[in-house]
């Protein structure tokens, strides 16, 4: 018998009892709480005799509050206790033997709930409790003497049945199926695939023809079309060696510096990258930039994940070889570091857990598809993660100090200092002596301000003035601005040298283990303390021991790195392939628990995480090995007959037609409108505009900039993100989000008709074309076809353009528009369109 | 008239029937009988009470027994043991009222909304399937938590068409995230809702001021001109679709094109407030410093409904009192309190309440027990939302919750039968209104949903 079985939490039994036993399960305990009549005195020598004895004998061990145990929630030293019940309900209901759970236990009838848990009673004593019950349970103990209802926390999560879930067991590399053709397949991935085509009886759709395939690689890899030339010469290369002619485009891809600047933006999605506090507050990052940075470096460099991971989480606990070195490792700290933020909290201790809270629910989404946060109020619902593991994680963080600077200010009290790095870190510009003074005299300035102003407040009051109300709204004025001004002066030297500034992580000095807090409240600590660990349903068999002098930071990212850690090369795995399908082989990206769905191909699934790890976990090895096999290969050629069986193409029997992110429609309109700048722009927008609260001492429309380079440097700002992006579904950058939502809405075409930056770059196309290239007529439009589409027009399509040139002009002739600017404005016209068709946005 | 207008719907009517949808009714899992325009108006399954619908989402779960869910018993026994949980009962610091004639209990949070007491159905026995905020809202607004579903505005919007084609027929102001919830799924896309105007999280920011909807004029071409334009970007996309022989998305890309194109007159004009009297704008409490965005909102909402949209959403967010239960209450109240009773009466004076369903919920209520000191957790099990104007009993409480509020005992009210009953309003049988997809015919309300009929007037 399992003893933790027993204790299904409430709302977990109704799931699996059903709604209409939860309803009347809670019915009844509502019903056993009103009070009843007295008792009369045969019952209550009938329970002093029989029943209390028992009680005590069997009972009292684990359900009382002398005992020191609530198993199950459930305290049977007291009337009230017994009535109201544990977890599963309530134990005793007066003159309902049937309803009386204790009698359900004690006979021993229900494998689920057998209680004492290592013998059962005495039929005599059995008969007891049946005749104590159906005489009304007769009790005359009072209320628990404390006088405070007990608040101890009981585990009710089974491990070991948890385990079995699919995403726990670790990944065995499958072997190869066979296949009915085995021409078809390229790599072991295609033998999988293949395998799922004939479960599901579907046909895979042919290769896609070079064109689509090249634009297909060139935005997977890049987020950028390919250039016409390279258009062609991957034609003519791909007719005399298909596989050579990938394998050499698919490197030149991965060595490309916009790889780094398409994958790293990828996982700034997970890693809900913005450069703002977000929330009531929303106070700018100045520094978050070098975490984005640091991402697209490490993209490029193909970083191994496992490393990737351990700096993200305990880059600053590592050794380093140099300075340089040591400065990207504390930099990729910010990870935990960049999440929102309640600044206005009052209660410093709450802040401190809300801020742990989301670096765990972070932490344990992106990098193990696992919603840990889940257990912060009582175990989680649905996984098997008790809430100890996540006192356990919280302890680890709680150890930890998160430093994100902010300034202080009106409803803003939470700041913190920043990480110092080595001088081998970028820097901003040095002020000079005369502007760090000006800053020193506005801080002077403002301090006197608010202290006059206090004053003022403070006499206004004593003569009780109604106008003393008056200065608070100045005062807080004044203190915020003061708070932006010291924020500034933080940021330099006394003589005007910058520091070099980083969000990131330290250990806090004295680590300590949490306590468990009930139902999250943090004021309702627990005695009991949870030695800081990782989750128990995950065991990898190479966790090390956290020392007490340390956080345990490290071991938590290399129990998280482990190669037998099932989840993390898995969840890896599953968005690479997100990142080059369009959907994941677990559409929930996010969620490997049992909530979330299961793989389409789970052994291929498999396959894919064992590679990763053979491959030293290098993504691009991945990306190659994906890339190399037919699947990558399958056109997006419709077929009604699989369409009728597999609507959601979850088999895989062709490619799916996908629509650009924002960023890469906005970076290949750039790009094709000859308006891109290719590389990487001093720190951001945000560290311009500096230390200060979005709304109040920044406008937010300093942060909704046009800027030549790719939208990854664009600043992305909690609540007001670059519309180029928000229109086209960025993910709200407050929570980790590994999938991008789809939505078409005229919002959208409107942007494509109307946006300045759609009618420049139309423009700025047009310019190249007509202007500097010189092209008129069908030339013209065969070169601006193959920019935006990779391909010539057809003759229909060349008909048309024609046609629409001409009507173009008659109707702006009519309008009395000079045929020089008319003829300009109908071929910017013509590239508009050419920039808003679906064709540009939609990759087959 | 003006022959731009003429040329437009000739083009649309071309537009709808001349591509697409062919390639739809080719296909045995695509409804046949397509309407030449998806969103042309469509005859119910019956006489309809509700002609539209405006939809008050209140995000995060807000309490129902400090709200509209009177409960004696929990202020008698406040403090003590909570019969689940093991925290103590925790009293509602706001005192309830009988209000109207009908004499509706209803706490002081809403002063403004008391006043139409004898209009509002309350329902008291709402119930959903999970505490958890991201599957709860998924639920209330699209039945299903676990899988993606066409939302409840969508289904709406595909049962009965919509009345100006001009604006979407179904639209979203200020949305939080979460694009599900107005999202079509499988159903086409030109169902979806439209967002307009972004979530509003600072509440110091300012600047409220500006145009919801951005990009409604082209800074270079005249509407003829950009008509042109649009009929070439139309039959690139319709090379395109030919090309992919099926293919939604693209096919909700040309509508959408179209939608814009006429949105460019029809929206500065609807949503422009500034034509309103004063006297209106102080019904909603426009200059108010707390009712201000939502009032915008709810008058934004009356034009909408009146221009003849469908499906209006109003969106209000940070109902999640774990903590600070009884300031957070007052301040969201406070906001929204005066608006929405100025929506109704506003409604009520133009005659259009009668068949405007409008409708207040969160996507569950809060445990009778606290939660630190002053704060209230998630119940799923039982909670209040109400309905006003549109064919239900004002001064009516439908169903109840136990003596404490934990759960919904009396004609319970779960989320598909709630669904169910805000379709029959609007003249949809829940049964009857399917579309079939991979093989199936899905419903909004699954194989579930009971038709509410005793708050049918």
């Amino acid at each position: 018998m399992d003893l933790k079985r027993l204790f299904l939490p409430c709302s977990l039994l109704s799931l699996l009892a059903g709604p209409a036993a939860a309803q009347q399960m809670a019915a009844t305990a509502m019903a056993s709480a009103e009070p009843s009549a007295e008792p009369s005195a045969e019952g209550i020598e009938f329970f002093e005799k029989k029943i209390r004895p028992a009680l005590v004998k069997h009972c009292y061990e684990c359900h009382s509050t002398e005992g020191g145990k609530v198993k199950g929630g459930l305290l049977l030293d007291t009337r009230e206790g017994s009535l109201v019940g544990g977890d599963s309900g309530p134990a005793v209901v007066p003159h309902q033997p049937q309803e009386s759970l204790l009698l359900t236990a004690i006979h021993y009838e229900d494998g689920d709930l057998e209680m004492p848990p290592k013998y059962r009673l005495d039929d005599a004593v059995i008969a007891d409790f049946e005749a104590w019950i159906a005489m009304g349970a007769p009790d005359p103990r009072e209320k628990a003497t404390t006088g405070k209802t007990p608040q101890l926390y009981t585990n009710t999560i089974d491990l070991e049945k948890g385990r079995e879930h699919w995403a726990y067991q670790t990944p065995q590399k499958p072997a190869v199926p066979a296949v009915a053709d085995p021409a078809w397949g390229r790599n072991a991935i295609d033998a999988y695939v293949a395998e799922g085509h004939a479960k599901a009886g579907v046909t895979p759709a042919p290769d896609a023809d070079p064109r689509s395939l090249l634009r297909r690689l060139s935005f997977d890899l890049t987020g950028l079309p390919p250039a016409p030339e390279e258009v062609e010469r991957f034609v003519s290369a791909y007719a005399e060696n298909a596989d050579s002619a990938l394998g050499e485009t698919v490197a030149r891809l991965l060595a490309s510096e916009h790889y780094g600047e398409r994958w790293g933006r990828h996982w700034l999605d997970v890693a809900r990258y913005a450069e703002s506090s977000g929330k009531e507050v929303n106070a700018t990052y100045p520094y978050a930039w070098r975490y984005r940075d640091y991402v697209i470096d490490a993209f490029n460099a193909d970083k191994p994940f496992d490393r990737f991971l351990v700096e993200q989480i305990a880059g600053d606990l590592l050794p380093a070889e140099s300075e340089a070195q040591r400065a990207e490792q504390l930099v990729a700290t910010g990870f935990l570091a960049l999440g929102t933020k309640s600044l206005n909290e009052q209660n410093s201790r709450q802040f401190r857990f809300d801020l742990v809270d989301e670096q765990i629910d972070t932490m344990s989404q992106a990098f193990l598809a696992t919603t840990a946060a889940c257990a912060r109020c009582h175990d989680h619902k649905f996984d098997p993660i008790p809430m100890s593991d996540y006192y356990a994680l919280a302890g680890i963080f709680l150890s930890s100090e998160t430093l994100y600077g902010t300034p202080n200010g009106q409803q803003s009290r939470r700041a913190t200092d920043l990480i110092d790095l080595p001088a081998a870190a970028k820097a901003l510009p040095s002020l000079s002596l005369g502007e760090i003074l000006d800053l020193e005299y506005q801080r002077d300035v403002l301090n006197e301000t608010a202290e006059d102003l206090q004053a003022k407040a403070a006499e206004a009051r004593r003569k009780g003035d109604d106008d003393a109300q008056r200065f608070v709204g100045r005062i807080l004025f004044t203190r915020t601005q003061l708070g932006v001004v010291e924020g500034k002066l933080l940021e330099y030297t006394k003589e005007g040298s910058p520091r070099r500034l980083a969000m990131g992580m330290r250990e806090s000095g004295e680590p300590f283990d949490s306590q468990i807090l009930i139902r999250g409240e943090e004021e309702n600590a627990t005695e009991e303390r949870v030695p800081r660990g990782f989750l128990q349903v995950v065991k990898t068999g190479d966790e090390k021991p956290i020392p007490a002098d340390e956080s345990g930071r490290l071991q938590l990212a290399e129990w998280m790195a482990s190669p037998e850690n099932p989840l993390t090369a898995r969840v890896l795995a599953n968005r690479v392939w997100l990142w080059l399908f369009g959907e994941g082989l677990v559409p929930t990206v996010d969620n490997f628990g049992t909530t979330g769905e299961k793989p389409s191909h789970p052994e291929l699934l498999d396959y894919l995480a064992v590679r990763l790890v053979e491959l030293d976990w290098s993504v691009k090895d991945l990306i190659r090995e994906i890339t190399a096999s037919r699947t990558y290969r399958m056109a997006a050629t419709f077929d009604a007959a699989d369409y009728e069986k597999d609507p959601e193409n979850r088999s895989l029997w062709r490619a799916r037609p996908r629509r650009l992110d924002a960023e890469s429609l906005r970076d290949a309109t750039l790009a094709v409108s000859g308006g891109l700048e290719a590389g990487r722009p001093e720190g951001s927008v945000v560290a311009k505009a500096g230390v200060g609260f979005i709304g109040r001492t920044i406008p937010e429309a300093t942060f909704d900039v046009e800027m030549p380079h790719r939208s990854i440097y664009l600043p992305i700002v909690r609540g007001a993100v670059p519309e180029s992006l928000a229109l086209f579904d960025f993910s709200d950058p407050s929570l980790t989000a590994g999938k991008r939502e789809i939505t078409t809405v005229p919002s959208q075409a409107l942007y494509l008709m109307n946006s300045p930056f759609l009618v420049k770059a139309a423009e700025d196309f047009a310019k190249q074309l007509y202007g500097d290239r010189g092209l008129r007529g069908a030339d013209l439009a065969r070169e601006a076809f193959y920019r935006a589409f990779s391909r010539p027009p057809t003759e229909a399509e060349g008909a048309e353009t024609k046609a629409f040139i001409e009507q173009f002009l008659a109707a702006a002739k009519a309008e009395g528009m000079p045929e020089d600017e008319a003829r300009l404005l109908a071929l910017t016209s013509f590239c508009q369109s050419l920039l808003a068709s679906a064709e540009f946005r939609y990759l087959n | 008239m003006n022959p731009t207008l003429l040329t437009r719907r000739q083009s649309l009517q071309t537009l709808s029937s001349g591509f697409g949808y062919l390639a739809f009714s080719a296909l045995s899992t695509m409804a046949a009988e397509k309407a030449a325009n998806p969103l042309a108006p469509r005859q119910p399954h019956f006489t309809p009470r509700a002609k539209r619908v405006i939809f008050l989402s209140m995000q995060g779960g807000p309490s129902h027994v400090d709200t509209f869910d009177h409960k004696p018993l929990l202020t008698r026994d406040a403090g003590k043991p909570a019969p689940r949980g093991n925290a103590g009962l925790l009293g509602s610091p706001f005192e309830f009222k009988a209000h109207g004639e009908s004499g509706l209990m209803m706490s002081s949070l809403f002063p403004h909304l008391a006043a139409h007491a004898d209009d509002l159905c309350l329902i008291n026995s709402m119930n959903t399937d999970l505490p958890n905020h991201p599957q709860a809202t998924t639920q209330m607004h699209t039945g299903n938590f676990q899988f993606v579903r066409p939302s409840l505005g969508a289904w709406t919007l595909y049962g009965l068409g919509t009345e100006n084609d001009s604006l979407p027929g179904f639209i979203t102001l200020a949305p939080p995230n979460g694009a599900q919830n107005y999202g079509s799924a499988f159903l086409p896309a030109v169902y979806q809702g439209t967002p307009v105007g972004r979530e509003v999280r600072n509440r110091f920011a300012r600047g409220g001021d500006q145009s919801p909807v951005s990009n409604l004029a082209n800074p270079k071409l005249s509407p003829e001109l950009q008509r042109v334009q649009l009929d070439f970007v139309n039959g690139l996309n319709r090379a395109k679709l030919a090309q992919d022989q099926h293919h939604p998305e693209v096919e909700g890309v040309i509508e959408s094109f179209e939608l814009a194109f006429r949105m460019q007159d029809e929206v500065p004009r609807v949503l422009d407030l500034a034509g309103e009297p004063e006297s209106v704008k102080k019904l909603y409490g426009i200059d108010g410093e707390a009712t201000g965005a939502f009032a915008r909102q709810c008058l934004s909402a009356r034009r909408l409904a009146e221009a003849g949209v469908r499906f209006i959403q109003i969106n209000h967010g940070n109902w999640d009192h774990h903590r600070n239960l009884k300031d957070g209450l007052e301040q969201n109240c406070a906001e929204i309190d005066q608006p929405i009773a100025g929506l109704i009466a506003d409604l009520k004076q133009r005659d259009l309440l009668k068949d405007t369903l409008i409708v207040w919920a969160g996507e569950f209520g809060r445990t009778p027990h606290g939660q630190s000191s002053n704060g209230r957790d998630h119940n799923n099990k039982g909670y209040s939302i109400w309905m006003a104007g549109g064919g239900v009993k004002g001064g009516m409480r439908y169903g109840s919750t136990d003596d404490y509020g934990y759960q919904a005992v009396e004609d319970r009210m779960h989320i598909h039968d709630w669904h169910a009953t805000m379709l029959h309003l609007m003249g949809l049988d829940h049964e009857r209104l399917t579309y079939r997809y991979a093989g199936r015919d899905f419903r909004l309300t699954d194989v579930h949903g009971t038709v509410a009929k005793g708050l049918l007037a």
